[in-house]
């Protein structure tokens, strides 16, 4: 087995090349950080295993997630890297790449999206930049699949065909060359350190790599724990980088070769002009998120949902029903499928149209380019509350799912925002919580349905903005921000790219329907089929009425009258989802237009927005919480997000229906 | 356009400043003002041919001088 490690900048098309490559593809986006954990896959009928590191500027990690790459490397050692650069960015590209080719493991450097730079009127002649770099240099462009066949061939190949490199060696200034050598020497011969490794990690721990310091102080390397003072004094780090650019400069200048036509097509800077206009950008950034949530509610959305709701209480539910009266089996059994499973992991289901949608719609925004143009627009409002624009994508990603948001706030600097990101990540409306929306709009504001929804969002991020700054005030977090958002090139999204992200979003959700939803409708059932004198066929008696009805009085002030909700809403800290297919249970209907019914009869305008409001912002789901718990590694952040959340639920419902009971 | 120099980068702190030497920039480098924000929002730069958004502190420690 020879493995390849993909190693490079943020928005070089690492991931789109990785999924070209292999078999199973990684999830791709276009703004900066969407590969937060490495990823491995397989290139086709081969023993070759490729892994997907995350997109970093240097092997000096700033944020969490790009430690993971100095870390790799540091504990692994692979039979190639293939460093993917950005071939109309190859100057900052190639620092990356400096880095990596001094640690003297071959490398194979490809320029991908080869077109933009050809656009741009110049090139580079290859067989200068690979003598120079001493390593491979190929191009490619993986959005068009060119130059894929040519570099599948260059790391399909048996690791001992593999042409070993000789680190690259840069003429540092004497002192830091002489510093670096003493080290190394003396990590090889006292620590049995191999000396391409003792002389790339004496280069990186004077850069100041954090990483790598953490390793010479847990392995106590003397050599270079006993220099440390001198190192910094000397201000060897920025000598470093000075020799890194005047070589790759140097580099580049020979290389670079003019092409004759230039037909620079702008299409960035014509689109940049009007998304990122410091006035409209902002009305522009809102009213692409209206389109998005007309689309997924009330264009397309819905519709789709109508007609597999009717398919699966129509047809679905009338067949299993005979076929099981037919085989005769035992009511409850009948009861437990029929009113249970089928109406309970079905009502789930029939929301799949508008996840499914909304997913497609984030994924486009983050293949096209938006997401980096959004973190700018958001950012002087974000500013306000102590965040960054940055902490934005996190947040809209929060939407899909808060978990995935929650990771994706690795790629915040500094480490009190990204606390404060991951706590308010859950007020941020996940599409779980769409289900219970759609039922509660369909009910009572027929005509205002994507209102009443992008309300609720709003709500959200109003609530998540406020409390981070609150948040801000509490941590007394630092005054400086660490703002730099690259805008990427635009591109026009491919389909099948947008179509495996939405895939790699949207599974999660149809295996939750056949894990934990459907564990959580049987336990609902039998809550609601079994009291304290056995089996009742009055569900009033049941263990779930007794459990609302002790609830209710807390429950009243809200607008709450009945106690399947409040049921509901406690099976909803397993997954969101479970409170409609609850619901679904202990309102004893099967489909989704006599529980609509239900609704509407049993809850006001009034009481039913209080309602949504508390379910927007109560307890995380499990998964959530499991997530606050692992990234901040603590469970009591954990603890406390339930806590917070229950509060700030609990005070808003009250409030919105006791202030709009007088109102009314 | 508004044509910068990056004249200093004293006074920056340590993430930003590695991260901006990530991006290639140093002293010395020309800066292209593409887009600056309204209420001192952030500004976006360009520099050899790619595109980066800063906050206005930021870039005014950089150019050194009154961006405006």
């Amino acid at each position: 087995m020879t493995t390849v490690a993909l190693l490079g900048n943020p928005n070089t098309g690492k991931t789109t090349l990785f999924n070209e490559l292999t078999d199973k593809y990684a999830y791709v986006g276009n703004w900066t950080g969407v590969t937060v954990e490495k990823k491995v896959g397989q290139i086709r009928h081969s023993h070759t295993e490729v892994i997907d590191l995350p997109g970093v500027y240097s092997l000096n990690p700033i944020t969490k997630d790009e430690s993971v790459v100095t870390n790799y490397l540091l504990g692994n050692s692979p039979d190639l890297i293939l460093n993917v650069t950005n071939a109309s960015q190859l100057k900052r590209n190639l620092l990356l790449s400096v880095e990596v080719l001094e640690l003297g493991v071959p490398v194979i450097i490809t320029l991908n999206m080869i077109d933009d730079l050809k656009r741009s009127g110049h090139y580079y002649n290859l067989d200068t930049l690979s003598s120079k770099l001493g390593c491979p240099v190929r191009t490619t462009n993986a959005r068009n699949k060119e130059g894929l066949t040519e570099l599948r061939a260059d790391l399909v190949c048996e690791q001992s065909e593999i042409k070993p490199n000789s680190p690259l060696k840069l003429n540092y200034p004497m002192m830091v060359n002489q510093a670096i050598r003493q080290a190394a020497d003396s990590l090889t011969k006292d620590y049995k350190i191999d000396a391409k490794f003792a002389h790339w990690i004496a280069i990186q721990y004077i850069n100041h790599n954090k990483v790598v310091r953490k390793y010479a102080t847990i392995h106590q390397l003397k050599p270079l724990l006993s220099q440390k003072a001198y190192y910094d004094a000397q201000k060897f780090e920025d000598q470093i980088f000075e020799t890194r650019l005047s070589f790759i400069e140097n580099t580049l200048t020979t290389a670079t070769e003019q092409l004759q036509s230039t037909k620079h097509v702008a299409l960035t800077s014509k689109i940049d002009k009007v998304v990122t206009h410091p006035i409209l950008g902002l009305p522009i950034f809102v009213g692409i998120f209206y389109l998005m949530f007309k689309l997924s509610f009330d264009w397309i959305g819905t519709p789709l949902s109508g007609y597999l709701d009717g398919f699966l209480s129509g047809p679905v539910s009338t067949w299993a029903n005979q076929f099981l009266t037919q085989v005769g089996a035992l009511p409850m059994l009948r009861s437990l499928i029929v009113n249970g499973l089928i109406a309970g992991v079905g009502g789930v289901l029939v929301f799949i149209p508008q996840i499914f949608v909304l997913f497609a719609c984030i994924t486009i925004l983050e293949d096209s380019g938006y997401m980096s143009r959004a973190a700018l627009v958001t950012d002087r409002i974000m500013e306000m509350i102590g965040l960054n624009g940055k902490a934005f994508i996190p947040l809209i990603i929060g939407f899909g799912c808060n978990v995935t948001g929650i990771m994706a706030a690795r790629t915040i600097e500094q480490p009190k925002e990204r606390l404060i990101t991951t706590l308010i990540s859950p007020f941020m409306s996940c599409s779980a919580r769409l289900p219970i929306y759609s039922l509660f709009v369909a009910a009572l504001f027929p005509r205002h349905q994507a209102l009443i929804v992008l309300s609720l969002y709003f709500l959200g991020i109003v609530v998540a903005l406020l409390m981070a700054k609150v948040y801000h005030i509490i941590f007394q977090a630092e005054e400086h921000s660490v703002f730099i958002v690259e805008l990427p090139q635009y591109h026009i999204p491919r389909l099948d790219i947008v179509w495996h992200g939405t895939w790699d979003k949207g599974k999660g959700f149809i295996k939750k329907a056949g894990t934990i939803i459907f564990a959580g409708t049987v336990l609902i059932w039998l809550l609601s089929n079994f009291g304290v004198s056995g089996y009742v066929t009055q569900i009033d008696q049941s263990f779930a009425a007794n459990l609302g009805q002790i609830l209710l009085p807390i429950f009243k002030p809200m607008g709450i009258s009945t106690w399947q909700p409040i049921s509901a809403l406690l099976t909803g800290v397993l997954a969101k989802e479970v409170i409609s297919s609850s619901m679904m249970v202990l309102f004893h209907t099967s489909n989704q237009g006599a529980l609509i019914a239900m609704i509407g009869g049993s809850f006001t305008t009034l009481s039913a927005y209080a309602l949504l409001v508390f379910i927007l912002l109560y307890i995380p789901c499990f998964a959530t919480i499991g997530t606050i718990k692992s990234e901040t590694g603590s469970a009591k952040w954990a603890a406390y997000s339930v806590v917070s959340g229950l509060v700030i639920s609990y005070t808003l419902a009250f409030l919105i229906f006791q202030i709009g009971s007088l109102l009314m | 356009m508004n044509h910068f120099m990056i004249k200093q980068f004293n006074g920056l702190d340590t993430a930003t400043l590695q991260r901006l030497h990530s991006l290639g920039l140093q002293v010395g480098s020309d800066v292209q003002a593409v887009r600056f924000y309204p209420f001192h929002g952030p500004v976006i730069i360009q520099v050899d041919h790619q595109r980066i958004g800063i906050r206005y502190q930021v870039f005014k420690l950089l150019t050194g001088g009154d961006p405006s």
